[in-house]
């Protein structure tokens, strides 16, 4: 590893205790849900209470996607809606049956989840799309390498792993700058390719978008490794449906056009992405509590 | 006499990342390649390996090997020398 990539190898960001997951897990064990909701509410007033700057970050982001300011309790709703993503990921780790189901609109997707190809499937921190990788790789047995940032308690993740350990399998990014070989390696090996595209943090082009009522800067990486590696990308959230379900939306197949210049594809994926942006503010209009980036909204940039 | 093992790199580099309005008389052969006068970043240098990955015949596995031979043309060059295939190298 270089000096560069030693000083940018941070330790592991661990906004809980190490210990959290392994605590819930338990106690789904032996309290019956009447009881250990309630506590878990607490839990997130507690949460709420200890952790100002993630506080700040929501009452911020729902500043923008209420469009007025947000009241304590719609900030421990943020808080609460996350730690029940938290809860639904532990207990699917744990074997709970969970569905993934498409929603209606999205006919291109269908058929990529019945005849998979190898594509670059972008999602964001939102709802439930941090099961979506491992819905689609249970359901369908295609081969999905997702890119997770490793956290310090990746309990839920490394369980989530084993159960569908035969077609998921991870590439942990706690040091940037190799992040785009490891992509090249996970992409050459074969499969789909599965990585989050809303936070900055690690991104190697940014480029601004129309996102809640302002230009703001979004990663594009997603689109110019489909343009060097000629794959497809999806976009795609999750989203809670019925219980028991996950409903994924995703936008069309995007594909480069292998006679067209880098220029002309990248501007019929800027076309794309703001569609699917479009998506996603639509479902944050209806359900503002499904963001869960718990870090400063993506910047302004002048238009 | 140029190298023509550089010449041909220069080549693939303006033509692999469309560098408009740039000729291979204006890439020297010591400039950086990363972060000097053709502006390239992170994105472009992967393009760039994808491309000698293909054309020579070697695998670049890490940003460090990545950085280390995209220092410059020369860097480049001597680097090929000692990973590529040599029945894909230009004969001098």
């Amino acid at each position: 590893m270089s000096d560069a990539a030693r000083k940018d190898a941070r330790p592991p960001r661990n906004p809980g205790p190490s210990w959290g997951f392994r605590f819930l897990r338990a106690c789904d064990h032996v309290l019956p849900e009447v009881v250990f909701r309630p506590a878990r509410q607490i839990g997130t007033w507690i949460a709420l209470a200890n952790m100002p700057a993630q506080r700040r970050h929501s009452r911020d982001y729902l500043r923008v996607a209420l469009g007025r300011e947000p009241r304590t309790v719609e900030v421990f709703r943020h808080f609460f809606a996350f730690e029940e993503m938290l809860m639904l990921k532990l207990r699917v780790a744990n074997g709970r049956p969970h569905r993934g189901e498409l929603s209606a609109d999205c006919e291109d997707f269908a058929r990529f989840v019945q005849k998979p190809e190898d594509a670059l499937l972008g999602t964001f921190h939102v709802a439930h799309s941090d099961l979506s990788g491992f819905l689609l790789g249970g359901d369908t047995g295609h081969r999905v390498s997702m890119i997770r940032l490793r956290m310090g308690n990746s309990h839920d993740v490394d369980k989530l792993g084993e159960l569908f350990g035969g077609s998921v399998s991870f590439i942990w990014v706690n040091d940037g700058e190799n992040l785009l070989y490891a992509l090249k390696d996970a992409i050459a090996a074969g499969g789909s390719v599965a990585m989050k595209c809303d936070r900055l943090e690690f991104a190697s082009k940014t480029e601004a978008f129309g996102f809640l009522g302002a230009r703001r800067l979004f990663p594009f990486t997603i689109y110019h490794l489909a343009v060097i590696f000629g794959r497809p990308v999806f976009m795609t959230v999750a989203v809670p449906g019925a219980p028991g379900h996950t409903v994924v939306h995703a936008t069309p197949r995007w594909a480069p056009d292998p006679a067209a210049s880098r220029e002309a594809n990248l501007a019929s994926a800027r076309e794309h992405f703001q569609g699917f942006l479009a998506m996603v503010e639509g479902l944050l209009r209806a359900n503002p509590y499904w963001w869960f980036n718990f870090i400063p909204l993506n910047p302004e940039v002048a238009a | 006499m140029p190298d023509p093992l550089n010449a041909r790199l220069k080549t693939l580099m303006i033509d692999t990342l469309k560098l408009e309005d740039v000729t291979p008389d204006d890439i020297r052969d010591d400039e950086p390649l990363i972060g000097g006068g053709l502006s390239l970043d992170s994105i472009d240098a992967l393009e760039l390996v994808v491309k000698l990955e293909k054309e020579f015949g070697l695998k670049i596995g890490s940003s460090e090997e990545s950085r280390s031979a995209l220092a410059s043309v020369d860097a480049l060059s001597a680097y090929l020398r000692a990973h590529a295939d040599p029945a894909r190298l230009p004969s001098a």
